[in-house]
């Protein structure tokens, strides 16, 4: 005799938030060995070239390209502090950089999807096809392509070359608008939005007390998901920046590598540099999780 | 564009009107500014050229004019072009089939929730995704080149002679094994999470019938999560296609990745190093062209299913 | 039914018009700014600790402050600056140019004359040098900062182990060559770089070649002339029997040989003690240099590797006081001593050789006449004219020797050659300039 879990529609997936149904696992206590070998090799796949990178930050400049690769040593802490001090701080100023402009960038580019998700989700209106089919067009323009030309347009209000530069063209995610466009549709019952306007609110009331407080996993989702997007983006600051010291920590740390003919690589200050940006997107990653919820048919954008 | 009925409350017609395109007014503020405008641009920059008079090297030698569409035959007819996207499609081809079964294959896994290693496996194969795929094809090219790499000591000293992944005949699959370890965890977990959708009723009734967990997966599971998968394919087939960061950062480490090796390669090379703003645009517009009829024809297929779930009031 | 489309269309042109009226190009405040007298100048370059060397200034010129905006290595810096010209906007007061960069930002209208102001200290620099920054005419469009005369390191342990001894002539570089190879297939002399152009292009001129010429107001383009092809020859034979190797200098991979002895020699130039230091400082004191090998013995030649001047940008307000300060940067004693010890440079200056470069870089320590050979050098460099489109022939010959690399067939080379011809006359054309013969 099965125990169901709460009958759930098929066509229709699940719309409250909430963890994951769980699974009654009283009726298969067997361990599939195959199952754990080929996560773990898939695990250890994943996690070589950050093994490989957590060794390589322990090795100092000497010992970079002359001891074997896998083998540790003990100058970790060193590289730190060489790094840290490198032209006072310039490093930990490239990761307060990034946060900005992730931090920033991610945080209103949500906002501005919420209420266009939500616009599109829940309202009729001319032209809303239309507009969503240009927004969509959005998602598919490569970046390369619009670097030069955002330079110019910005370069044309004296703006180029501060923080401004970098923050403004992160805020429209169109992506971010087609992903609250499902949540917007699947998390905020058109009757509740009704009940609200009966008792009075306005719209953008109930926008803000009703809709966004239904939507907030899903908005977690697209905050995740720009934020890592901005984090990992290199085109936009690389073009827009000519003062290292607004740099993002990838701008920065490709330009140690860049020193030109006539000047050493800094490996290994790029080396621990690459470590030491990896940890905060990890340790955000591992505290929200259980809000990361990318199904209802998202796709997958490696930016 | 399609007319759908307002609502039924008609006295406040006028009043609401208004009120999605307020909703809409920043995004689509943003969205002119920093994406329409500078497509818009970028057209009009691919029809205009430099013109250089003398030695071109006096203040005013050079001027801008207007140059039809003489770029966009000039990109087109590059020996190097039609290589690049022969090359980009049959990266995609290798990349997005093995990267989707990759994490098909790891979500299934995890699902049959036959194991115990289940969280550490989910969230470190989730990691790659939080590495830039500049510094991601570094820390690879550390892994591929000869003399540095630990896998060609291992080899080594087991006597077998390893390949060199970045010779002509390998290169290619060394570029797409950089994307498949960034990208297989992120699709992993949207194809997970609508795995975890699925009421377990059905497989425990399949499972009464006799049916093993492989016919499960096969016959159950994977057609319910197909619309995700098919969202998922097309997102990453867009992408794969815009192979930028990998070979760029891999170029100057060997000998067989050329300026022209991707498209987008092409249009920086045009764009930064060649300085001439111009071509690169006429490329650029192309290679939009392209995506998008590739990317909406695709969406047209399969779009309506994408969007059933929304609410038409 | 128009009435309906209002609001949207409201909304979208109101966005249009927020872009279109950003249109006023003010002047931006990057390139100076005036207090009471005080001038602010930015300065983009990207030797190393040059803030250091610009600090000796600043003290003792308030009136006058120069920041220093480090910048990645030379392309990246220039093409930012090229962006930043096109714009209107956004460009530095001082700028450093690489020589084969300078007719490239004449064309583009980047760097300003200043003959005006720096035409007096023409007499500090060699001719090789100062005519890369006037370009034959009366303008000056910079002051030479640094050079860079090729040279040859090699390791003194393993050819002591190996029993040869320094070459002196390319044919007994190719003998040393086959020779180190033989005796361990492990081992190189050294490698062909189809990722550094300047690299060739020091060596082509060494030979005598000049890529590019003027006519009148035409160009000439003779990348395939005789003298690179007699180049380009040598080294795809060399490569063709595997007595060098055939991988891009700067990787990895290449630092990991300097370091375990697998490149037992480095073509590099002067400013190459910085490089071994950073890449392969466990085999320090192991290194000695040597002049570059000669084509012909009697009629010694070099050729340079990088190189930079310093120069004015036109979209600077400040014209006067930055060229003042390049002056100082480049002939000042002071000065000159903090490029060398601090940004580790070696200076174009006439009397470098005399006040700042009395001992040896530290990497060489133990070998006095390390800038004695680097001066030699520097005095029979040959001349070399760099076209408008120096770019274009770069990356032509990155892609085109890389493949010729990789074939490890000689033919391959010479024929790498002409497609680096064609690429860069059929650019010039392109572009509406002139090409003469």
């Amino acid at each position: 005799m099965t125990t169901a879990t709460a009958p759930a529609d098929l066509a229709r997936r699940p719309g409250a938030p909430g963890p994951p149904p769980r699974r009654d696992r009283s009726s298969r206590p067997r361990r599939s060995v195959t199952a754990t070998v080929l996560l773990l090799l898939g695990a250890a796949y994943c996690l070589l070239p950050v093994l490989w990178v957590l060794i390589a930050s322990s090795k100092s400049a000497s010992e970079l390209f002359s001891t074997f690769t896998l083998m540790p040593s003990t100058h970790l802490l060193d590289n730190i502090g060489y790094l840290s001090g490198y032209r006072g701080g310039l490093f930990w100023l490239w990761m307060a950089n990034t946060a900005l402009y992730a931090g920033v960038g991610a945080l209103v580019s949500t906002l501005v999807s919420a209420m266009a998700g939500f616009a599109l989700a829940k309202y009729t209106f001319p032209g809303k096809s239309a507009v969503f089919n240009v927004i969509l067009a959005g998602v598919l323009v490569p970046g390369v392509i619009l670097a030069v030309p955002q330079y110019l347009l910005l370069a044309k209000v004296g703006m180029t070359n501060t923080y401004w530069a970098v923050l403004l063209p992160s805020m429209i995610s169109p992506y971010g608008i087609y992903l609250c466009r499902i949540f917007a549709a699947a998390t905020v019952p058109t009757e509740v939005l009704e009940a609200a306007r009966m008792d009075g609110a306005g719209d953008w009331r109930g926008f803000g007390l009703v809709a966004l407080p239904m939507m907030r996993s899903g908005l977690v989702t697209v905050f995740l998901f720009q934020f890592v997007a901005i984090w990992n983006n290199y085109m936009l600051p690389y073009i827009m920046l000519g003062d290292d010291r607004l740099f993002p920590v990838t701008v920065g740390l490709s330009g140690l590598l860049n020193q030109g003919a006539t000047q050493p690589a800094m490996y290994t200050a790029v080396v621990t540099g690459a470590l030491l940006s990896i940890l905060p997107l990890v340790a955000l990653f591992l505290s929200l999780q259980r809000y990361w919820r990318v199904d209802l048919g998202a796709g997958a954008v490696k930016a | 564009m399609t007319m759908t009925p307002f609502p039924s409350t008609t006295r406040r017609r006028g009043k609401r009107a208004g009120v999605p395109y307020s909703f809409l007014a920043p995004a689509l503020i943003l969205f002119a500014a920093f994406l329409a405008a500078p497509i818009g641009y970028a057209g009009y920059l691919s029809l205009r050229r430099i013109k250089v008079s003398g030695l071109g090297l006096g203040a005013g030698s050079r001027v801008e004019k207007w140059a039809g569409l003489s770029n966009y035959t000039r990109s087109l007819s590059d020996p190097e072009f039609l290589p690049s996207v022969q090359r980009v499609a049959l990266y995609g081809l290798i990349v997005v089939p093995v990267m989707l079964g990759l994490a098909l294959l790891m979500a299934l896994l995890l699902d049959a929730g036959r194991t115990r290693v289940g969280v550490f496996a989910r969230t470190s194969i989730f990691l790659p995704y939080a590495v830039p795929a500049v510094i991601a094809s570094l820390l690879w090219g550390f892994l591929y080149l000869p003399r540095i790499s630990p896998f060609v000591d291992v080899l080594q000293s087991l006597g077998v002679t390893s390949p060199d992944v970045l010779s002509s005949s390998w290169v290619l699959y060394a570029v797409a094994n950089i994307a498949i370890w960034g990208g297989t965890g992120f699709n992993m977990i949207v194809l997970y999470t609508a795995l975890r959708a699925i009421p377990s009723d059905l497989s425990e009734a399949a499972r009464i019938d006799g049916a093993s967990d492989r016919q499960i997966a096969l016959r159950i599971k994977v057609p319910i999560v197909l619309p995700s998968l098919v969202m998922t394919f097309v997102f990453s087939l867009i992408a794969t296609l815009q192979v930028f960061a990998e070979p760029m950062t891999l170029r100057p480490l060997t000998n067989t990745i050329s300026w022209t090796w991707s498209p987008l390669m092409k249009v920086y090379r045009d764009a930064f190093i060649r300085n001439d703003i111009y071509s690169a645009a006429a490329t650029s517009v192309v290679i939009a062209l392209a995506t998008f009829a590739l990317s909406f024809g695709f969406l047209k297929l399969i779009g309506a299913r994408a969007f059933n779930q929304e609410d038409a009031s | 039914m128009t009435r309906k489309f209002l609001p949207l269309a409201g909304v979208l042109a109101a966005a249009v018009l927020l872009v279109a009226t950003g249109c006023s190009s003010d002047d931006s405040t990057d390139t100076g700014t005036t207090t009471e007298g005080k001038v602010n100048l930015t300065y983009w370059s990207w030797a190393p600790n040059m803030d250091k060397v610009v600090a000796g200034w600043n003290a003792t010129h308030p009136d006058i402050q120069v920041t220093v905006n480090k910048q990645d290595g030379g392309d990246a810096a220039v093409t930012k600056l090229l962006t930043a010209i096109k714009a209107g906007s956004g460009a530095p007061d001082i700028m450093q140019a690489e020589y084969q960069k300078i007719p490239t930002l004449v064309s583009a209208n980047a760097i300003a004359d200043i003959a005006a102001q720096s035409a007096s200290v023409k007499a500090k620099f060699p001719d090789s040098a100062w005519n890369s920054v006037t370009l034959g005419s009366e303008a000056v469009y910079g002051v030479p900062q640094d050079s860079g005369p090729m040279m040859f390191f090699y390791r003194t342990d393993i050819f002591a182990k190996l029993g040869v001894t320094v070459p002196t002539t390319w044919d007994e570089y190719a003998a040393t060559a086959r020779k180190i190879h033989k005796a361990d297939p492990k081992k190189y002399l050294g490698t062909f770089s189809a990722a550094d152009p300047g690299w060739f292009s020091g060596l082509s001129q060494q030979a005598g070649a000049s890529w590019w010429g003027v006519q009148g107001d035409a160009w000439t383009v003779a990348i395939n002339d005789a003298a690179t092809q007699k180049v380009a020859a040598y080294w795809g034979g060399l490569v063709q029997v595997g007595a060098v190797s055939n991988t891009p200098m700067y990787t990895p991979d290449w630092n990991a040989a300097l370091n375990d002895g697998t490149q037992v020699g480095w073509l590099g130039a002067v400013w190459g003690p910085g490089v071994l230091e950073g890449n392969a400082a466990s085999t320090k004191g192991k290194w000695k240099a040597a002049p570059l090998p000669q084509w012909d013995p009697a009629k010694p030649a070099d050729g340079n590797w990088g190189g930079s001047a310093t120069s004015v940008t036109t979209q600077s307000k400040h014209k006067a006081q930055a060229a003042q300060f390049i002056n100082w940067l480049n002939t000042d004693p002071a000065a000159l001593k903090a490029l060398v010890t601090d940004a580790n440079v070696y200076p174009a200056s006439t009397d470098a050789t005399s006040t700042a470069l009395t001992s040896p870089p530290a990497f060489f320590a133990d070998q006095p006449d390390f800038y004695t050979i680097a001066a030699e050098a520097g005095k029979v460099t040959n001349p070399f004219t760099y076209g408008p489109n120096v770019n274009v022939a770069y990356s032509a010959y990155n892609d085109a020797f890389a493949k010729a690399a990789e074939s490890k067939q000689a033919s391959a080379f010479t024929a790498a050659l002409a497609t680096m011809q064609e690429t860069t006359t059929t650019d010039m054309k392109n572009s509406g300039f002139k090409i003469a013969g």
